[in-house]
C-alpha cells in the first residue's frame, strides 16, 4: 500500500511542457490522485482509508509547494464516479477541475500536511532526511520540505521572517540556538505532551527559565585529528599541536567557524587560564605554526585529505567520514578531553504548523532516529536507551570508552558575550 | 507620441526599479546600520571612528588595496599581450574562436570551485611545489597558501579574462588605416605601437583595470579560501562581522568604508588616465 501512496507526489512532479503547464499538471495531478484514492479504497478497510488519505491528499505543484486536498472531496468524487460509470470520462474531468479548485485554495485543512524544516547541507542534511524526516513522513503522512542553510543563515532567516515565519522547525548549533532564543524567534517546547519527550536526557533539554526552547539532536566534538602515516601513535595530549615536527602542518578552527571561539575557551581552560584572562592562551596561539585556520568543516577535510595538514582540531563527524573513506587519518580524545556541542532542534515561534513541528521533534527524540544519526554521522545520542554497534560507539564524540559525561561544554551565553571581543583580539594578534 | 513616451518611461522605470530593489535599498540598509548604534540611540559615527582611528584597520586596508593594485597590474601586463595575440596575431578564425571560448569558459564555473582548485595546486604537496622541486628550483616546498602571494595568484587567475576581453575589444576597434598611415610616414612598428595603437587602446585598458580592481578589493571567496585564515582582507572582515559576530553596525561601516575607498581609487585613476589621454 505504501508504494502506491508514495508514488503520488513523485509522479505529479513532472511538469508538462505545454503552454498551459500548470493547468495540465493540476489535472494530471488530480487524475493520479484519484486513481491512488480508488486503489486504496478498494484495497484497504475504511479506517486504513482514513489514515492514508492524509498522505494521498498531498499534491506537489510544479512550483514545489505542497498542497493538501481534503478527504471529503476525494470521497464525493468516488461516489459520483460509481454512479455514473458510463460517463466516466466526463466525471473524472469534473472531479479533476473541482479538486483543482481545492488545490488552488490555500491549505485550509485542520491536519497539517507539510512542514518546513531548516537544516544543514551536505551529509548532515542527508542524514536528517533519512533518519528523522523520512520515518516522520511514513508515520504521520506529513511531508517535510527541507530549507537548507547553516545555523547562522537560518537564524538570519528567522529574524527576517519574525512576523510571518515560513519555517516550522529549525536545526541550529549550540550557541546560535541561544542567540535565536535571545532574538525571540523560538516557541516553547512542551516535552510532557510528546510521547518520546521522556527519552530525552535532562541535559539535552535547553531551558530559558521554565521554557524549553531547544532539544538536543546529537552531540559532536572537536577532537585531535592526525595523519596516521606521519604520526604512528595516537597523540595523548593537545600539546602535540605545538610539536616542532608538525610545524606548518597544523590546523585549528578560525573564529569564523562556530567552533572557533569555544575552542579558545577550551584551550584557555586547558592551559589553566581564567575566563577573565586569555593573554596566555593567545601567546601560545601565536606560537602555533599552522598551515591554516579552517573556516568550514569542509576546508578542514580538504586540508587533511591533501596532506596539507598533519595534525589539528577537527570534528569527529568530519574526521570519521575521512577515515571511513579509507584515508590514513586518526581521531582521538586526548587526556585533557574534548570540547563538544550539539545540533539542536527548535520550534519556530508562530510557524505555520506548530502541531506538525511538535510531532517532528517527537520523531527526532525516538531511539531509532538517534541510533540512525549515530550510525551515519557519529552524532552522540541525546536520548537514552540507544543500542549501538561497538564499531559505531567508538566513533562517537567521546571516543572509545567515554560517554557524554566526558565531554566539555561551556556556557554558551558566556561564550556569546565574549565572542566579539575575542574575535577582535584574534584578528589583531593571530590573523595578520 | 504618447505611446512612445509611455514605452520610454517603461524602459527607464524597469531598470530603475530593479536597481532600487536589488542595489540601492540593500545599500541604504547597510548604510543605515553603519550610522546607528547597537542600542538604537540614534545617529552615531562611532563605527567609522573605530575604523578610521585604528592602525589595525589601516593595515587590513593596506593588504586589501595592495592585493587589488597588484592583481590589476599583473592582469594588465599579462592580459594585454594575450588580447593582442587574440585580435592581431591569430589569423585562423576557428582557432580564435577556440581561444575566446577557453578564455570565457572558466567564468561559467563558480569562484569557489576555481579557488578550491588553486588550493590543491598550491598546497605543500601540490602540483606547483612538486614541479618546482622536480626541476630543482626549490629544495623545500614553498608556502603559498596562507600568504598574500597565494591569494594574488588566485585573484589574477580568476580576474584575467576581464582584462583580455575589454582590451581585446578596444584593440579590435583601433582603425588599422591609422596604423598604416603611421608606417607610411616612416614610424617603426614599435614606434607605431607606442604612439598610435597603445594610446588608442587605453580606454579598454582603463575599463578592464577598473573592473579587475573593483572585483579584487571586494573579493571574498578567493582570499577566504587561499588565505587559510592567516591573511585578513576587508571583505573577510565584513563577512565575519555579519555572520559570526552579528555586529551589523561595525560590519556595515566596514562595507561602506571599502566602497568609499574603492570609488575613490577608481575616481582617481580615471582622472589620471583622462589627464594622460589629453
Amino acid at each position: 500500500m505504501a508504494t502506491v501512496v508514495r508514488s503520488q507526489p513523485q509522479r505529479v512532479d513532472q511538469p508538462s511542457e505545454s503552454g498551459q503547464r500548470e493547468l495540465v499538471t493540476k489535472k494530471k495531478a488530480n487524475t493520479e490522485w484519484h486513481s491512488g484514492c480508488r486503489l486504496l479504497h478498494s484495497q484497504g478497510t475504511s479506517s486504513d482509508f482514513e489514515r492514508v488519505t492524509n498522505f494521498v491528499g498531498i499534491i506537489q505543484h510544479p512550483d514545489n509547494r505542497l498542497q493538501a486536498v481534503q478527504a471529503p472531496a476525494c470521497e464525493a468524487c468516488l461516489k459520483s464516479e460509481q454512479k455514473e460509470t458510463t460517463m466516466k470520462h466526463l466525471t473524472v474531468l469534473l472531479c479533476a477541475s473541482a479538486s483543482a479548485l481545492l488545490v488552488a485554495a490555500p491549505t485550509a485543512s485542520a491536519q497539517p500536511q507539510s512542514i518546513t524544516v531548516a537544516w544543514y547541507g551536505g551529509n548532515w542534511g542527508d542524514a536528517f532526511q533519512a533518519c528523522v524526516a523520512t520515518p516522520f513522513t511514513e508515520a504521520t503522512g506529513i511531508q517535510v520540505v527541507a530549507d537548507i542553510g547553516t545555523s547562522t543563515t537560518t537564524l538570519a532567516k528567522l529574524q527576517q521572517q519574525a512576523s510571518a515565519p515560513t519555517l516550522d522547525v529549525a536545526y541550529m548549533d549550540g550557541g546560535i540556538s541561544e542567540l535565536a532564543e535571545e532574538a525571540g524567534v523560538l516557541a516553547a517546547i512542551d516535552l510532557d505532551a510528546l510521547p518520546n519527550g521522556a527519552n530525552l536526557t535532562d541535559d539535552a533539554a535547553y531551558r530559558n527559565g521554565n521554557k524549553v526552547f531547544a532539544i538536543g539532536g546529537g552531540y559532536y566534538s572537536l577532537g585531535l585529528t592526525y595523519n596516521t602515516e606521519e604520526i604512528g601513535e595516537a597523540p595523548t595530549s593537545w600539546e602535540a599541536l605545538w610539536d616542532e615536527d608538525y610545524a606548518g602542518a597544523v590546523t585549528i578552527p578560525s573564529p569564523n567557524n562556530s567552533a572557533g571561539i569555544p575552542f579558545i575557551f577550551f584551550l584557555n581552560q586547558m592551559m589553566g587560564g581564567t575566563p577573565d584572562d586569555f593573554t596566555q592562551t593567545f601567546e601560545r596561539l601565536k606560537e602555533l605554526d599552522v598551515a591554516s585556520y579552517f573556516e568550514s568543516s569542509g576546508a578542514a577535510n580538504n586540508a587533511f585529505q591533501s596532506g596539507e595538514v598533519v595534525i589539528g582540531a577537527h570534528f569527529n563527524v568530519g574526521a570519521w567520514a575521512l577515515i571511513d573513506s579509507g584515508l590514513p587519518i586518526g581521531f582521538t580524545v586526548p587526556s585533557e578531553g574534548v570540547w563538544a556541542t550539539d545540533a539542536r532542534l527548535h520550534i519556530v515561534e508562530g510557524g505555520p504548523n506548530p502541531e506538525g513541528a511538535a510531532q517532528f521533534l517527537d520523531m527526532a527524540m525516538s531511539a531509532e532516529a538517534a541510533a540512525c544519526l549515530a550510525e551515519t554521522l557519529y552524532l552522540g545520542p541525546a536520548v537514552s536507551e540507544v543500542e549501538l554497534d561497538p564499531e559505531v560507539s567508538r566513533k562517537l564524540p567521546w571516543g572509545q570508552n567515554g560517554s557524554v559525561e566526558d565531554l566539555m561544554f561551556f556556557d554558551w551565553n558566556e561564550v556569546n558575550a565574549r565572542r566579539a571581543e575575542l574575535t577582535e583580539t584574534w584578528n589583531r594578534e593571530i590573523a595578520r | 507620441m504618447t505611446a512612445s513616451r509611455t514605452a520610454l518611461i517603461g524602459l527607464i522605470a524597469l531598470p530603475l526599479a530593479f536597481s532600487c530593489a536589488f542595489f540601492l535599498v540593500p545599500l541604504a540598509t547597510v548604510f543605515a546600520a553603519s550610522v546607528t548604534s547597537a542600542d538604537g540611540a540614534g545617529l552615531t559615527f562611532a563605527s567609522y571612528a573605530r575604523i578610521l582611528f585604528d592602525e589595525y584597520h589601516w593595515s587590513v586596508m593596506a593588504v586589501t588595496f595592495r592585493l587589488g593594485i597588484l592583481t590589476t597590474l599583473i592582469c594588465v601586463v599579462i592580459g594585454y599581450p594575450l588580447a593582442w595575440y587574440l585580435v592581431r596575431i591569430v589569423r585562423w578564425r576557428s582557432w580564435r574562436r577556440i581561444c575566446v571560448i577557453l578564455l570565457i569558459l572558466p567564468l561559467f564555473t563558480s569562484n569557489i570551485v576555481r579557488s578550491f582548485g588553486w588550493m590543491v595546486l598550491l598546497g605543500r604537496n601540490g602540483l606547483v611545489n612538486e614541479t618546482l622541486e622536480s626541476v630543482g628550483l626549490i629544495e623545500r616546498p614553498m608556502r603559498f597558501l596562507g600568504t598574500e602571494t597565494g591569494i594574488l595568484i588566485g585573484l589574477v587567475y580568476i580576474l584575467l579574462p576581464f582584462v583580455v576581453l575589454t582590451v581585446g575589444n578596444a584593440l579590435a576597434k583601433v582603425d588599422r588605416s591609422v596604423e598604416h598611415a603611421s608606417a607610411d610616414l616612416g614610424a617603426s612598428p614599435a614606434s607605431t605601437f607606442w604612439h598610435v595603437t597603445f594610446p588608442l587602446s587605453v580606454p579598454g585598458v582603463v575599463s578592464g583595470a577598473i573592473i579587475v580592481f573593483a572585483l579584487a578589493v571586494s573579493a571574498y571567496v578567493t582570499p577566504a579560501l587561499l588565505s587559510g585564515g592567516r591573511v585578513t582582507v576587508l571583505a573577510v572582515l565584513v563577512f565575519q562581522q555579519y555572520s559570526t559576530v552579528f555586529d551589523f553596525h561595525y560590519g556595515g561601516a566596514l562595507a561602506i568604508t571599502l566602497l568609499a575607498f574603492t570609488l575613490a581609487m577608481i575616481g582617481l585613476s580615471s582622472l589620471v588616465s583622462n589627464r594622460g589621454a589629453r
